[in-house]
């Protein structure tokens, strides 16, 4: 008994001196810099809304980039779900860590609000990148995709596919996430203004691809003239090729929303048509430069927005390509 | 020797009183033994603190973050309560993430409608989500003592059939609008430095600990875990019992429920997912045989510490998030192993 209890112990040591070395970034404890000007505290924290997803990745790969070129360390965190109840933790964890800014994807707009505040209170420089939160007037800045805008880009790639109109459907991920929920509302307000459109409502597939793939070959048993469905985000997109696969459907238009490697191949393989990309790598270091523009009274824009690139087999040697989300930096 | 093993030997409660882990009766080795068990995982508890505490100590070990720890755990100890009581009668609850859910949509759907965001409101939302956690729960030990179906079945059933009327009742759709007084004081309010939450959590434990370990309903729950047929011999209403016991899960969850509602200012519909799964890890850490018998409050509770403590240190000194749940897997497996082995040596010496 006693050689397992130091065994254990000896396991458990060398796990956490594993994992200490594999990212290679301990904290400097900066004992004084937490807050005011704190020009010795070179930390930089960046939490993500669910780990190991492309699309965050990349944002992580802008992120390290900037603050590398402008001298900050950067250490990384994310929920094994996009899941408030599971991010709080970690959020609480980096305020008592004492970073000198936060850039941080937040998984609900109600219930991340608190957390993130006090943050800021603690004196971390708060800078939202692609979610927000109901009051965000703590944040010196929040860097997000112009989501309704992209909503209205994939109808309209849709429509350039099937320009003789017909019935289209949304998968999403959740309901409260303030950026697919615009991305639905664009693709919404889109479709119904146009009239040769019959729109069929959104699914939620918990963003989980199984279920989006139950909920596609579901609904094309209910309505098999489905002429053109949009997934709003990454596992959607993938969940929907395969449930399009699975009811053995043709003639259909997938436009996906992001562009991680499977969806890239997706797209080659001509399961999805069109692919509408977010530039996480540019929210990463404006979301860099922002922060550091606050910790070093720099000026600092309160709102940023930025854009899209639509991906199509077409493009995808060029530009398209290199909208494509890595994953790994 | 309690454990399924004591089918032939059955002949009364002995073998069950004698695994209570209460101050009484600790002579023989075999308790001794036992009372190792929260003994050796509190010590894990105490040295990854202090590997903490050196590697970062101006941040980890601060009453800041120490009440942040308390805080996030707080509504995980409170369903840990009434996972010990049905672990220990070898049951299992799924559900609690999603009875958890569905009674905070409930309470906070009609909190809602009151409109009105006072004590009165609170008080009523407080009621509303423990009578629909108490629903649930009765409905789960009703299915698992009467209808026979085994407990992960029945539980993995609710745990689907509550969250999917969560989702009818809202649409889907996140009810933010818990009354104002719930997340000022409940929520994020303090007590001489100490979350309320977390006085709420101390005092739901401290209670479910007495219940479990100095009542007869304790004693009782002990027994149907031990050896299912010598309590009904001995004359326990055994069905009777197991609805209470998982209609008290339920009422846990409902409370969890309302304290969710007070940290989150939301229903959380699509969180909560590894709650089930959280809680039941802490609780088997912390030396609960999920083969029922065995285990106390105390031991859940440091297990319920021991992932918390864990993310929180692994977060402030920089570890890749992955690392957290290899170490938690891996001391879950672990705590699980060392107990066996130790029941295992123990009968043979005993």
């Amino acid at each position: 008994m006693r050689s397992n209890l130091r065994f254990t112990a000896a396991g458990l040591g060398a796990a956490l001196a594993l994992a200490a070395c594999s990212t290679g970034a301990p904290s400097s404890d900066s004992s004084g810099g937490s807050s005011g000007g704190g020009n010795d505290n070179k930390n930089i924290a960046f939490v993500q809304g669910v780990a190991g997803d492309e699309f965050y990745i990349t944002m992580q790969c802008g992120i390290e980039a900037k603050a590398k070129e402008l001298g900050y360390t950067v250490t990384t965190q994310g929920p094994q779900k996009f899941d408030p109840t599971l991010q709080k933790p970690i959020v609480d964890s980096v305020t008592a860590s004492k970073p000198a800014a936060l850039l941080v994807a937040p998984t609900d707009v109600q219930a991340m609000q608190a957390p993130l505040q006090q943050a800021a209170a603690a004196g971390i420089k708060v800078v939202l990148v692609d979610t927000t939160v109901n009051d965000p007037s703590f944040a010196v800045s929040e860097i997000s995709s112009d989501n309704v805008g992209g909503g209205k880009a994939a109808f309209d790639a849709i429509k350039q596919a099937k320009p003789s109109g017909g019935k289209v459907l949304v998968i999403s991920t959740d309901p409260g996430v303030s950026t697919v929920d615009a991305r639905v509302k664009g693709f919404e307000d889109a479709a119904k203004a146009d009239s040769a459109f019959n729109y069929l409502g959104v699914q939620y597939s918990h963003n989980d691809p199984a279920t989006a793939a139950n909920l596609v070959s579901s609904a094309l048993q209910k309505d098999p003239d489905i002429v053109g469905i949009f997934a709003t985000n990454l596992f959607s997109a993938e969940g929907s090729a395969t449930g399009v696969r699975q009811a053995g459907a043709k003639d259909l238009t997938i436009v996906g929303f992001d562009a991680g490697p499977n969806q890239i191949k997706a797209l080659e393989d001509g399961t999805v048509q069109a692919l509408v990309a977010q530039q996480p790598g540019t929210i990463g270091t404006d979301g860099v430069e922002q922060a550091v523009a606050a910790l070093t009274g720099g000026s600092v824009e309160k709102k940023i927005q930025t854009g899209f690139t639509i991906i199509t087999k077409d493009n995808l040697s060029g530009e398209g390509g290199q909208a494509a989300y890595k994953s790994t930096c | 020797m309690s454990t399924s093993t004591g089918a032939g030997t059955g002949t009364s409660t002995a073998p069950t009183a004698s695994t209570i882990e209460t101050t009484a009766a600790h002579g023989n080795l075999t308790d001794r033994v036992k009372a190792m068990q929260s003994v050796w995982i509190l010590g894990v508890l105490v040295v990854i603190v202090a590997v903490f505490g050196v590697m970062s100590p101006s941040t980890f070990l601060t009453t800041g973050n120490l009440t942040n720890i308390a805080q996030n755990v707080s509504i995980w100890a409170v369903l840990a309560v009434g996972m010990t009581f049905v672990i220990i009668t070898s049951g299992i609850d799924l559900s609690v993430g999603s009875v958890l859910v569905v009674s905070s949509v409930v309470s906070a759907k009609v909190m809602e409608s009151m409109g009105d965001s006072g004590w009165t409101t609170a008080l009523v939302g407080l009621a509303l989500a423990v009578v629909v956690g108490i629903f649930w729960g009765a409905l789960n030990g009703f299915l698992v003592a009467r209808a026979k179906v085994p407990p992960l079945i029945v539980t993995l059933g609710t745990l689907s059939v509550a969250l999917g009327v969560a989702q009818i009742l809202t649409g889907g759709l996140d009810i933010r609008s818990a009354p104002q007084v719930l997340q000022d004081n409940i929520g994020y309010g303090r007590l001489a430095g100490i979350p309320a939450i977390t006085i709420i959590a101390l005092v739901v434990v401290v209670l479910g600990g007495i219940m479990l370990h100095r009542t007869r309903f304790g004693r009782y729950t002990y027994a149907i875990g031990s050896n299912e047929t010598s309590a009904r011999r001995v004359g326990i209403n055994v069905d009777r019992k197991l609805v209470q016991i998982y209609a008290l899960s339920g009422f846990l969850a409902g409370i969890a429920g309302i304290l969710s509602l007070a940290q989150y200012g939301t229903t959380t519909i699509a969180g909560q997912s590894l709650t089930n799964l959280n809680v039941i890890a802490a609780v088997v850490i912390g030396g609960t045989s999920i083969f029922g018998g065995q285990g106390s409050m105390f031991g859940s509770m440091v297990g319920l510490f021991i992932p918390a403590v864990l993310q929180s240190g692994f977060v402030i000194v920089g570890v890749s998030p992955y690392w957290q749940t290899v170490a938690v897997g891996s001391i879950l497996i672990t705590a699980v192993y060392v107990d066996q082995h130790r029941r295992a040596a123990a009968v043979r010496g005993g």
